[in-house]
């Protein structure tokens, strides 16, 4: 197996506001962290709020600086770029948005937006530059007639292409895509993320999907790694983790999410309680506090990831012998 | 409560750094400060002279010396002397700094109780014959610079109707009536200049209130008008223009020069011009530090007051 | 550009251009003194009479203005070039620079405008060089303010970091991204700091300390003139009306800048009307009758309208739904559908610029479109309650939890302070929110989204209601609190019997928790019945589209609708879905088509309903 085209090992991002006068609190958003993306694979990151993905997408890309570990882009360690050399590494790594109004800007037309990484890297001469834009929207489903107006003149889901346009202009390897259908429709998100599915394996994206949204991230990614206050809790292929998920936290995320399917819908696992902040996370495994097969042994230490369940999958669960599929659960009628 | 300390030491630190600004004007300014005082006329002053002064002003001294020295004197409470009559600054100080507070107190009264109710009308009534008519006149006042509205009203009620006199003070005890009478005019040409300002403010608070989230909650709750209005949209509505009406205050304290001016009230801000115009420099640098130390004083109210009302200012 | 712009612009533009032409004119000289014609009134020469040294006064005026506008202008753009260069930077670099700039400005704030005139003026001297001087400081902290605010809300935005990813380095993102965006309130703040100038000039040359007489200027006029007030009055008035005039005209176009800056001034005229003083019977169509039932909530027609500067638009048309004790109704669409609306039409609460054109809305036999204030307000809260999406704006953020609770009760029962907090303490403890006594003192920032949302759950059902309508509640929430809230819901619903209706634009969360759904589409309901029904057998190709959009575990990937929702100001003529509908004959774009009810407690608004 070839390497990795991004590797990233025991990353870690603590914040802290260091206002003159106040030292706030750290936010402990990511901790020990190990993630890898192969040329040409996608990649699934998926978590509820303050589980860190989000933080883990911009570290990988460079956009942050981690507090402690490595990220390896294509073999070249990124801490040890000059500024000046990571600029010019960006052309290889891109990143689309999750909000499509904020994503833009209002005083530019599109056209332009989109061949800013042409210009900035200076890929391709001025005059040359029009054709490429009206051959990346044709590529995202958009008329070239489109290269001319503003961003506010269209509507969410077109928004959303055209971020993609702008991302893929400079011929990236990897992309990393920071839910990117969050803020749209159902009827667009599905729209946008069948364009995504195409362009994929078109273009050899190596792409990392970072979602909330678990069914969504089954379609689209070949792995998926499930993130919870900032660890990593359970990853895998992404049919293994959704047919028989390994860790108590993938299988509580996996039963809420609410389902079409009538088979499904009768029994749900509730959590107790609310995720505990970032800034305290609880000793050792950090889900212990609301999981329901938690020991005593659970606080001695941070369960490192462990082959678990028979397709490849990892999980970060010092206990062996718990039978997921017996999860204390609440049988749900119609509300 | 840190949060309030941590204000109340903030403050103090400005203080330090508003005197120790007015010291260093004074003291790095182009040219030789007593050189500067004495030059009338574009002449050169008379060498003794200047040396006399500088030894008086003590600026012979090194620059540091000059700093403890002076700021010694300013924790004693020793503001210096004038140069015209060589009495103690902090006497005339005295005597004159409550007539310009007395001024601020009554037109800040009027301008709030003019504007605030008229604003919380006119917004909830947008658009109707109230708000218009309100919002023109506004735009109006706050079109006419505050010595353009004292130099008319003078021309209108003292010279044209004659029901005052023109300007003047008289002492409080010595006749409460016509202290009142006389203050009449100079305050409501603040206070008419103030109006228009919380007027606006207030309405455009209460019309982003009117429209927030959780006053809709309110009436989904079922509170009548009166209450949502009063403990909903007012009371979120009042951070905002305490805010603008602390800075306008705080604008008054130097700003009533105008208006005294026209009136002859004799406050404070009178007694800076007179001192200016006769470059009486310690007088103007201790009128100037003493406006400046009331000025950081009122903002730290104004702050402490926004900390009360809005809780989320005080985390962290 | 809007018209009060444009007007406000030529007015500006007018005194600019005859201060400037000044020098071309053909007035008198300003200085040329006439003693033997001292405060001579108006006459055929000197338009506007003279002055006390015999001026001419029109002249004067003129001259002043070039003055006054010259001096205004410069202080403004030295503000602003400086003022803008450090607010970027501070906002910018962050860091040392940034606290070095911001409290830099805070010390020049500590000193009163007026004041920190005046002492530099003692200093240097009167005169339009110092005056300019004084005037740049004074402006300066705001301008580095406007700056700098504005660069920190530019930069949360994300094109900021788009820039970044792309590999822009940060001269080009602070050229090119940052400095265009801020444009608009630097230039506000211009016009703001020209008026102001203009103002401060003018007071201080009036005390004797700015421009230096002979030369004119209106501060100046207005000095010399009240000394002789008794003598020529007109004298004082022309420069105060000259003053304030120009003035007046620069707040106008301050005015007229930022509204057009600012999106939200856009808004509609707002009406300040309820639907309750709107209507009076006979105003409003007669409401469809219908068979009495045991419906809780019973909404019949109901059609909303908003007035837009280009039209009254209809978001709801026509919409019939009702929902009895027990049973939970879910109104699903997507974005531009009107499901919130008709929510909210039924509360009566629509924003002040919507209002119900037409229908009915019959709560246990009430209308509540056609009834008074006072009866919508002893409903709303009680009998009939509304939770909304999200709950961190939908509280007051300056009140404790555990009072806006005991609001609640007390607006329904007759209850102590005491009291009502007491019971608001165990409704927090019934929600499931822990160590309930203390968290009733929180304040609502206190607590996260999922409390927040138990928190509006337990004021809703604190007077006991029948009729619950919720607005995409959990929207807003993660997945596993969602579960929690929805179980929550269920297990109130269990105790009491109320009646639900749940908005949401999410179908498997329809399909998990509702008994009979309706399913909107621009405005319109196209296709209602029962929950299992609907969802195995759809009858209008935009539910069938939906369920193809929702994404599965298992099963082919989601499809999408291709299009967009049409606008409520440019609907199709004939069915609203037909431009996006893979089903679409000639006949459907004819004409629109009504509401059919193929089986009893089914409708469907697509005319080939039959095929499926």
């Amino acid at each position: 197996m070839s390497a990795p085209l991004v590797e990233a090992e025991g990353l870690t991002c603590h914040f802290r506001s260091t206002a003159l006068f106040r030292r706030g609190p750290t936010v402990r958003a990511v901790s020990g962290v190990d993630i890898a993306v192969s040329r040409g694979e996608a990649v699934g990151l998926v978590g509820e709020s303050g589980s860190g993905k989000s933080t883990v997408g911009r570290l990988l890309l460079g956009l942050l600086k981690p507090t402690a570990g490595s990220v390896r882009f294509d073999g070249c360690d990124l801490a040890t770029l000059a500024t000046a050399e990571l600029r010019l590494l960006r052309r290889r790594m891109q990143l689309v948005f999750q909000d499509p109004y904020s994503s833009l800007d209002p005083r530019r037309r599109v056209g332009a937006q989109i061949a800013d990484g042409l210009a900035i890297h200076d890929l391709v001469p001025a005059s040359e530059r029009p054709r490429r834009v009206a051959a990346l929207l044709d590529q995202v489903g958009l008329p070239a007639a489109y290269a001319e107006r503003y961003p506010h003149e269209f509507s969410g889901g077109q928004r959303q292409r055209i971020g993609i346009a702008r991302a893929l202009a400079t011929e990236p390897d990897f992309l990393v895509a920071d839910e990117p259908v969050s803020a749209l429709d159902v009827s667009i998100q599905a729209q946008v993320l069948a364009l995504l599915a195409e362009l994929r394996p078109r273009l050899g994206l190596a792409m990392l999907f970072i979602s909330h949204d678990l069914p969504a991230v089954r379609h689209l990614c070949d792995r998926v790694v499930v993130m919870y206050l900032g660890r990593v809790m359970e990853e895998g292929p992404a049919d293994a983790v959704f047919a028989s998920p390994q860790h108590p936290y993938t299988v509580a995320l996996l039963s809420a999410a609410p389902s079409l399917d009538p088979t499904r819908r009768r029994t749900r696992i509730l959590l107790r309680g609310e995720p505990p902040s970032p800034i305290n996370p609880p000793s050792g495994c950090v889900f212990r506090t609301r999981c329901p097969f938690a020991i005593s042994a659970c606080a001695d230490g941070v369960p490192p990831l462990r082959p678990a369940g028979r397709t490849g999958q990892r999980k970060a669960c010092i206990r062996d012998d718990i039978d997921v599929s017996a999860m204390p659960s609440a049988v749900v009628d119609s509300v | 409560m840190s949060w309030f300390l941590k204000r109340i030491g903030l403050s103090i630190l400005l203080v330090w750094i508003v005197a120790s600004i007015v010291f260093l004007a004074i003291h790095f300014v182009p040219g030789d400060p007593a050189e500067l005082l004495l030059s009338t006329s574009g002449f050169a002053p008379d060498p003794v002279a200047v040396e006399e002064l500088r030894r008086r002003l003590g600026l012979d001294q090194p620059v540091l010396v000059q700093y403890v020295n002076d700021f010694q004197r300013l924790l004693s409470g020793d503001l210096g002397r004038s140069m015209k009559d060589d009495s103690p600054i902090i006497d005339a100080i005295a005597r004159r700094l409550p007539r310009t507070l007395e001024l601020i107190v009554a037109a800040g009264l009027m301008g709030i109780l003019i504007g605030v109710p008229a604003g919380t009308y006119a917004a909830i009534r947008r658009g109707g014959l109230f708000d218009r008519v309100a919002s023109a006149l506004s735009a109006l006042g706050l079109a006419v610079p505050v010595f353009v509205m004292g130099t008319l009203i003078v021309l209108l009620f003292a010279q044209t109707l004659r029901w005052v006199p023109a300007g003047g003070y008289v002492a409080f005890d010595r006749d409460p009536w016509q202290h009142l009478t006389m203050l009449a005019m100079p305050a409501l040409t603040i206070g008419l200049h103030l109006a228009p300002v919380v007027f606006r403010v207030t309405r455009a608070a209460v019309l982003d209130v009117t429209s927030r989230d959780y006053v809709r909650t309110a009436r989904a709750k079922g509170v009548g008008p009166p209450r949502v209005l009063v403990h909903h949209v007012v009371r979120n509505a009042l951070m905002p223009v305490v805010t603008v009406v602390g800075l306008q205050l705080g604008g008054l304290l130097g700003g009533t020069v105008l208006v005294e001016f026209v009136f002859n009230w004799p406050g404070l801000s009178g007694l800076l011009v007179e001192s200016v115009s006769s470059r009486d420099y310690p007088e103007v640098v201790a009128i100037v530090l003493t406006i400046s130390i009331l000025f950081v004083g009122l903002n730290l109210v104004i702050d402490l007051l926004y900390g009360a009302l809005d809780p989320r200012v005080r985390r962290r | 550009m809007n018209r009060r712009l444009a007007v406000s612009l030529s007015g500006v533009g007018l005194i600019l251009l005859l201060a400037l032409a000044a020098p071309i004119l053909p007035i008198h000289d300003p200085l040329q003194m006439a003693i033997g014609q001292r405060l001579a009134p108006p006459s055929e020469t000197y338009w506007l009479g003279q002055d006390e040294f015999g001026r001419d006064v029109l002249a004067r005026l003129i001259w002043g203005a070039r003055a006054s506008l010259f001096v205004a202008a410069v202080s403004a753009g030295v503000a602003l070039c400086i003022g803008t260069a450090l607010g970027v930077l501070g906002g910018f670099m962050r860091g040392f620079v940034e606290v070095l700039t911001m409290r830099s400005m805070d010390v020049v704030l500590c000193f009163p405008p007026i004041l920190l005139a005046l002492l530099i003026v003692t200093l240097l001297g009167p005169g339009i060089g110092t005056l300019i001087l004084v005037l740049s400081v004074l402006f300066l902290p705001g301008f580095v303010r406007v700056a700098y605010a504005g660069v920190l809300s530019v930069r949360s935005n994300e094109y900021v970091e788009a820039q970044r990813v792309l590999g822009a380095s940060r001269g080009r993102i602070m050229l090119r991204t940052i400095l265009p965006n801020i444009a608009g309130p630097l230039l506000v703040q211009l016009s703001l700091a020209v008026a102001a100038a203009i103002v401060l000039e003018s007071g201080l040359s009036f005390l004797g300390l700015g421009v230096v007489p002979p030369a004119p200027s209106w501060g100046v006029m207005i000095r010399a003139a009240r000394a002789v007030m008794d003598r020529a009055p007109l004298l004082l008035l022309f420069p105060c009306i000259a003053l304030t005039l120009t003035i007046f005209a620069m707040n106008a176009l301050c005015d007229a800048l930022r509204d057009s800056f600012d999106p939200h001034a856009r808004t509609p005229r707002a009406r300040a009307r309820r639907v309750a003083d709107l209507l009076a019977p006979g105003l409003l169509p007669p409401p469809r009758t219908a068979q009495a039932g045991e419906a809780v909530l019973d909404v019949r027609g109901l059609t909303v309208e908003i007035e837009t500067p280009g039209g009254s638009i209809q978001p709801v048309q026509d919409v019939s739904v009702s929902v009895a004790a027990g049973e939970t109704l879910a109104i699903v669409g997507e974005s531009g559908s009107g499901k919130s609306l008709t929510g909210l039409a039924a509360m009566g609460l629509l924003p002040s610029a919507a209002r119900v054109a037409g229908g009915a809305v019959l709560f246990e036999g009430t209308d509540l479109a056609r009834a008074e204030e006072a009866t919508l307000r002893a409903l709303r809260g009680g009998p009939m309650a509304m939770i909304f999406q999200d709950p961190m704006s939908s509280l007051n953020p300056v009140h404790r939890v555990g009072r806006q609770i005991a609001e609640a009760i007390r607006a329904h029962q007759t209850a102590s302070w005491g009291e009502a907090h007491r019971q608001a303490v165990m409704l927090l403890a019934k929600v499931g929110i822990p160590d309930a006594a203390r968290r009733a003192r929180s304040f609502p920032y206190e607590l996260s989204g999922g409390m927040q949302q138990r928190v509006m759950i337990a004021m809703a059902v604190a007077n006991g209601p029948r009729l619950l309508i919720a607005d995409e509640p959990t929207t807003a929430l993660d997945v596993t609190i969602q579960a929690q809230v929805l179980q929550l819901l269920a297990d109130l619903k269990r105790e009491s019997g109320l009646a639900m209706i749940f908005i949401t634009h999410s179908l498997p969360v329809v399909a998990e928790i509702a008994d009979r759904v309706a399913v909107m589409y621009a405005g319109q309901i196209v296709e209602e019945g029962r929950v299992v029904d609907v969802f195995s057998r759809p009858l209008h190709p935009y539910t069938e589209a939906l369920i193809a959009s929702a994404p599965a575990e298992d099963g082919p990937p989601p499809t999408g609708i291709p299009g967009t929702v049409p606008p409520p100001n440019a609907l199709p003529s004939g069915c609203r879905f037909a431009p996006r509908c893979g089903y679409r004959i000639p006949a459907c774009e004819a004409a629109p088509p009504a509401l059919m009810t193929p089986e009893p407690g089914r409708a469907t608004r697509c005319i080939r309903w039959a095929e499926r």
